[in-house]
């Protein structure tokens, strides 16, 4: 198969950003996010969400995607793009450009689970990152997702664990919300923490039966809590921001890290790979490392840009289905509440 | 209507609100943490779906079945301004035959029907919730 040459065009819509990426083999040469930059390139304006914006952008990203991995379109093998989870409106929008250029170009098109793709970017090649073995447990951690999978092989994987309300990412932001920081302010609190006492204040831990979680309880804990300290003294957020910011951090954490516990110990895997947007948090990646040491797992975290929304990681999916000769039809449609 | 009740009732309530709602359209206000997404869940078992509810701030939209049709939930929590529901496209929502259920909905008043119903949420000093249909 490594004598072969093989390209894949990723396209990834599934929520606010429009992203490309090509790969060839296993290796990424080019992954684009849509930004202010393409913008003022093309002309336009810039609106926040979806489809309008996913169309406007789509064309340009994928241009760029195509011009700086060095290659001419012809030499694409496939197209793959996200069919779901996601925001239906922009899931229309990269499944109808990947179903009309792969047409167009008479090349196979591939459907990717987005949710597959945040858990297949591990097996990216990139220098200094390993591969995880299987069978592993995959913990996506983001804005909008919190789940723990069981994957056995690169198409047979089980979640055995999910956020039955609000995800991670959500927790962190909007309890900055409630302290006043900007939003996302995931990376702010996690800035903060590092500066302050993780003990100083105490939430409690929602008790959610096995490997599912939960985290609007906390957001109302914190809620309820902030507002009975303001009451006391007006300036008790401004006085402890750092300690409120690493007790919450805290106790986020602990939740992850108790249910990887219980994943492990339920499925005596210890291979852990993290990935989602808050795997950047640094609380989380000592806390892993620390579970290295004291229960003997090994935890893999890919490169940054691999975890967050990304069209890279709908790229490795693609060539790995290409492998398979796993092709969908001109007749695929988006599906917004896809499952793995 | 107004009705207090702790969270574990939550279901019984929201037994009692589809019994008094006149659309399809249910807009929800309300402070953040106030239990405004465990109320939607209670509705969407009693209306029939079993599909998992979960927070769709990030996806701003989640789409439940039921044996017919559809219940769509909104979380308008993290966009802007009325501009952007028009980006993603939200006027096709809305004038769906499908169930609405929409947290956040101030950021949209202006494109809302006047005869939507509308909930309101608060918490009294016990940690109760206090509800009333409008």
């Amino acid at each position: 198969m490594s004598s072969q040459n093989i390209y894949i065009l990723g396209i990834e819509s599934s929520c606010d950003d429009t992203a490309a990426s090509v790969i060839h083999n296993g290796r990424i040469l080019s992954n684009v996010v849509a930004s202010q930059k393409i913008h003022e390139e093309y002309g336009g304006v810039v609106p926040e969400l979806a489809s309008r914006a996913h169309q406007q952008n789509i064309i340009p990203v994928v241009h760029q995607a195509i011009k700086k991995a060095g290659i001419s379109k012809n030499q694409l093998s496939a197209v793959a793009f996200t069919k779901g989870p996601g925001l239906m409106g922009s899931l229309l929008v990269g499944t109808s450009f990947a179903k009309s250029l792969s047409y167009g170009l008479n090349i196979p098109l591939i459907d990717v689970n987005h949710m597959q793709g945040h858990i297949l970017a591990h097996f990216i090649d990139e220098d200094g990152f390993d591969k995880p073995p299987f069978p592993f447990l995959a913990m996506t951690i983001s804005g909008g997702h919190t789940q723990i999978v069981r994957v056995d092989d690169y198409f047979d994987m089980k979640v055995i664990g999910e956020t039955i309300d609000d995800a991670v990412g959500e927790a962190y932001d909007k309890s900055g919300k409630i302290l006043g920081l900007g939003y996302p302010a995931g990376p702010e609190i996690d800035k903060r923490a590092q500066l302050g006492n993780p003990k100083a204040f105490k939430f409690t831990k929602p008790k959610v039966d096995g490997l599912n979680f939960s985290f609007s309880g906390l957001k109302t804990a914190i809620l309820y809590f902030v507002q009975r300290e303001t009451k006391a003294n007006p300036n008790f957020v401004e006085e402890h921001l750092n300690d409120i910011c690493a007790s919450i951090q805290y106790t986020i954490i602990g939740i992850l890290i108790d249910k990887l516990k219980l994943a492990t110990k339920q499925t005596g895997i210890k291979h852990i790979a993290i990935g989602g947007g808050v795997s950047a948090n640094s609380g989380i990646r000592k806390a892993l490392k620390d579970g290295e040491q004291k229960f003997g797992w090994t935890t893999y975290i890919p490169k940054f840009e691999f975890t967050t929304d990304n069209a890279a990681m709908i790229a490795i999916v693609g060539y790995l289905k290409f492998l398979e000769g796993d092709f969908a039809n001109q007749d695929v449609s988006a599906s917004a509440r896809l499952k793995i | 209507m107004k009705i207090s009740y702790g969270i574990n009732e939550v279901e019984q309530v929201a037994k009692n609100l589809l019994k008094n709602t006149k659309t399809k359209t249910i807009l929800f206000y309300g402070h953040m943490g106030v239990g405004k997404t465990t109320l939607i869940k209670a509705l969407v078992k009693v209306l029939g779906s079993n599909d998992d509810v979960s927070s769709p701030t990030f996806s701003i939209i989640n789409e439940y079945k039921l044996q017919e049709g559809k219940i769509f939930h909104f979380d308008l929590y993290r966009i802007n301004d009325i501009e952007e529901a028009y980006n993603f496209g939200i006027e096709d929502y809305l004038d769906s035959e499908h169930w609405k259920l929409i947290e956040w909905p101030e950021k949209i008043e202006a494109i809302l029907h006047q005869d939507a119903d509308k909930i309101e949420i608060i918490l009294d000093d016990n940690n109760n919730r206090i509800i009333s249909l409008k």
